[in-house]
């Protein structure tokens, strides 16, 4: 469909070509990086093996970092989902000049440094003896997630139009059956796709993590942080592998559930 | 499921946003089962109106009663109202049977007899088969129904209507309109509506009340709105006419003198309530009241432009003051453009009216 002349496609598409290998080629390179068979990473690895994902599953202190920080993004992501879908609503109720203050303030942890936001809550984790637990970190992450919950059920709510609230509600429907029957099902895109950018912020956050993990509550970036100053194993680029291939699912499972939900437009 | 609906009786209701009022306090009873249109130029207060009456809006002050029921704080759910919108609001996520039974599900109607109710009103609305389609797969004119459907099958005690023919082309509109007067017939259910195209309203109502800046400016049936106009908006929104202004000498026994000064003559005429002795007020001249002959003790004028509607001409007449009169005529070939005609009217026919 292109009208532009046939060398600058070309040119445009090498180009781009070579700013997203630039972008992944690092990333994915730690994939046959994990299937090394010496104990020291050599890219590309001599001779392959999966011995270090035997190694990985072996190691308690691995397998409960893992554990972590799946605990950590599950509550981070409930409790970020349940406020940050509140948040939207309540925004889109209010005049113009509330809405966008009250908006910044719920955007402010993106733009806070996430150092800042980590020393602010190590201080007060331990005033009330919330350092170094997993509901701790959960929370941490929760507030550094609401930020794509709040924007992602935003954007799925101007969808909704408030003719449909105000039909339902004049058939009978009460708030709470308003909510669940209408507003939901034409906002669960948004939700979704606001839990998953939830659940990938918190299980590869290391910031905050590193400020309010306690000795045995490391969430898995952390024990990488860790094991990476002690000694440079392929189990590092096991769990780096691990992680990409979570999120690679995830934004699978958003997309999916996004253009199922597409319907067509009058 | 022949049911009349319930009267609906407001007193005093107003509603003001800061300094702006969107409606004055006003006074309305609707009779069960009488069709009301509620007629005005946007911003006349008439889709403010019916939300109050919906419950989608708090008035300042007032009652709105329903049957016997003082509804004024209740919330729109709890009012048993059925509202068709004016973009049908259907829920885009469900079929056209949730859609209808929607209503009947949120108040707990078992299974078996909503789709029994929800079937009924698709063969009323001669949309039978139609129950397991996607909203989305439906034409404008369907939707329509749909959305009509979806108001009716709760049995509301008031229907209400805010230009719900909006959307759809011409043609469509002239055959939903006689679908809705048939539909009220059969069924005839206390009915609120509103629209600003004065064909609808005329084709539709039992009664019409013309609003505008906030307040309702005259109620009563299409006849009262049509030859009896109670002052010049009305009678300038509803229908052609020509309005002229008029000094009034003095009012009699239903009758007022008045200086025209368009005509430079007195001319007597029915006036309207509210006219007084002394004020300038207007003189309504209907197109199809206007008689053109070729004698000469009518008013002299000039034909300045002749429009051939088919059965009827609708001539441009010059007056000697300058004043330009729209007549219609049935279509006479010998009257031309650039002749000297001389205008007269029944006197029953024409009327001063207030300016407002």
């Amino acid at each position: 469909m292109s009208k532009l002349p046939l060398w600058l496609r070309i040119g445009g598409n090498s180009a781009a070509s070579l700013v997203l290998g630039f972008l992944v080629l690092p990333i994915l390179a730690v994939v046959p990086a994990s299937f090394n068979k010496a104990s020291f990473i050599y890219l590309p690895p001599r001779a392959y093996s999966g011995v270090w994902y035997e190694r990985f599953l072996e190691d308690a202190e691995w397998r409960t970092s893992l554990l972590n920080s799946l605990q950590v993004a599950v509550l981070a992501t409930a409790i970020a989902v349940v406020l940050g879908t509140l948040a939207a609503i309540g925004l889109r109720r209010l005049e113009g000049r509330w809405r966008a203050g009250i908006t910044a303030l719920f955007l402010a942890p993106m733009i806070v440094p996430v150092v800042v936001t980590a020393v602010a809550l190590y201080r007060s984790a331990l005033d009330v003896g919330l350092s170094g637990s997993i509901l701790g970190m959960s929370l941490g992450h929760m507030i550094l997630a609401l930020p794509f919950v709040v924007i992602n059920v935003g954007i799925a709510l101007r969808g909704v139009d408030e003719n449909w609230l105000k039909a339902a509600s004049g058939l009978g429907g009460g708030p709470w059956t308003v909510f669940r029957t209408i507003t939901l099902p034409n906002i669960t895109p948004g939700i979704v796709g606001g839990a998953v950018f939830s659940f990938i912020t918190s299980f590869d956050e290391v910031v905050v993590a590193v400020f309010l993990a306690g000795y045995s509550n490391k969430t898995l970036p952390v024990k990488i942080w860790e094991s990476i100053r002690l000694e440079f194993t392929p189990v590092i680029a096991v769990a780096a592998t691990m992680m990409i291939v979570l999120a690679i699912v995830l934004f699978a499972v958003a997309q999916l559930v996004s253009s199922g939900r597409e319907t067509p437009t009058k | 499921m022949k049911n009349t609906g319930l009267p609906l009786r407001l007193e005093g209701v107003s509603k003001r946003y800061g300094k702006y009022t969107a409606l004055t306090p006003t006074d309305l009873t609707v009779a069960a089962g009488e069709f009301l249109t509620l007629l005005g130029p946007s911003g006349s207060g008439k889709t403010t109106l019916l939300n109050l009456i919906a419950g989608y809006l708090e008035p300042m002050s007032g009652t709105i009663e329903i049957g016997s029921r003082d509804v004024t704080r209740l919330p729109a759910r709890q009012r048993n109202i059925g509202m068709v919108f004016q973009s049908y609001a259907l829920f885009p996520h469900m079929t056209v049977g949730q859609n209808i039974g929607y209503g009947l599900a949120v108040r707990g109607v078992s299974k078996a007899e909503s789709t029994r109710r929800v079937s009924e009103v698709l063969s009323l609305m001669r949309l039978e088969g139609y129950a397991d389609r996607p909203i989305q797969k439906m034409s404008g004119g369907q939707q329509q129904r749909v959305a009509l459907a979806r108001a009716l099958v709760i049995e509301p005690d008031v229907l209400l209507m805010d230009e719900p023919l909006s959307a759809l082309d011409k043609q469509l509109r002239r055959t939903v309109q006689l679908e809705l007067r048939r539909l009220h017939q059969e069924h005839g259910r206390t009915t609120i509506y509103v629209t600003h195209d004065q064909e609808e309203a005329l084709v539709l109502s039992d009664r019409i009340a013309v609003m505008d800046q906030g307040r309702i400016q005259q109620l009563g049936t299409v006849d009262d709105i049509y030859d009896r106009p109670a002052n010049a908006f009305v009678a300038g929104f509803i229908g052609e006419s020509n309005l002229l202004p008029v000094k009034v000498n003095a009012v009699a026994e239903g009758k007022a003198t008045t200086e025209v000064e368009a005509f430079r003559r007195t001319i007597v005429a029915p006036a309207a309530p509210g006219v007084e002795a002394g004020q300038t007020a207007r003189l309504l001249l209907r197109p199809e009241h206007l008689l053109l002959n070729e004698t000469d003790d009518g008013v002299p004028a000039e034909i300045i432009e002749a429009v051939y509607l088919g059965e009827l001409s609708q001539y441009g007449l010059a007056l000697e003051s300058g004043q330009v009169l729209t007549a219609r005529r049935i279509t006479d070939r010998s009257l031309r453009t650039g002749m000297k005609v001389s205008l007269s009217w029944d006197p029953g026919h024409a009327r001063v009216v207030p300016e407002n």
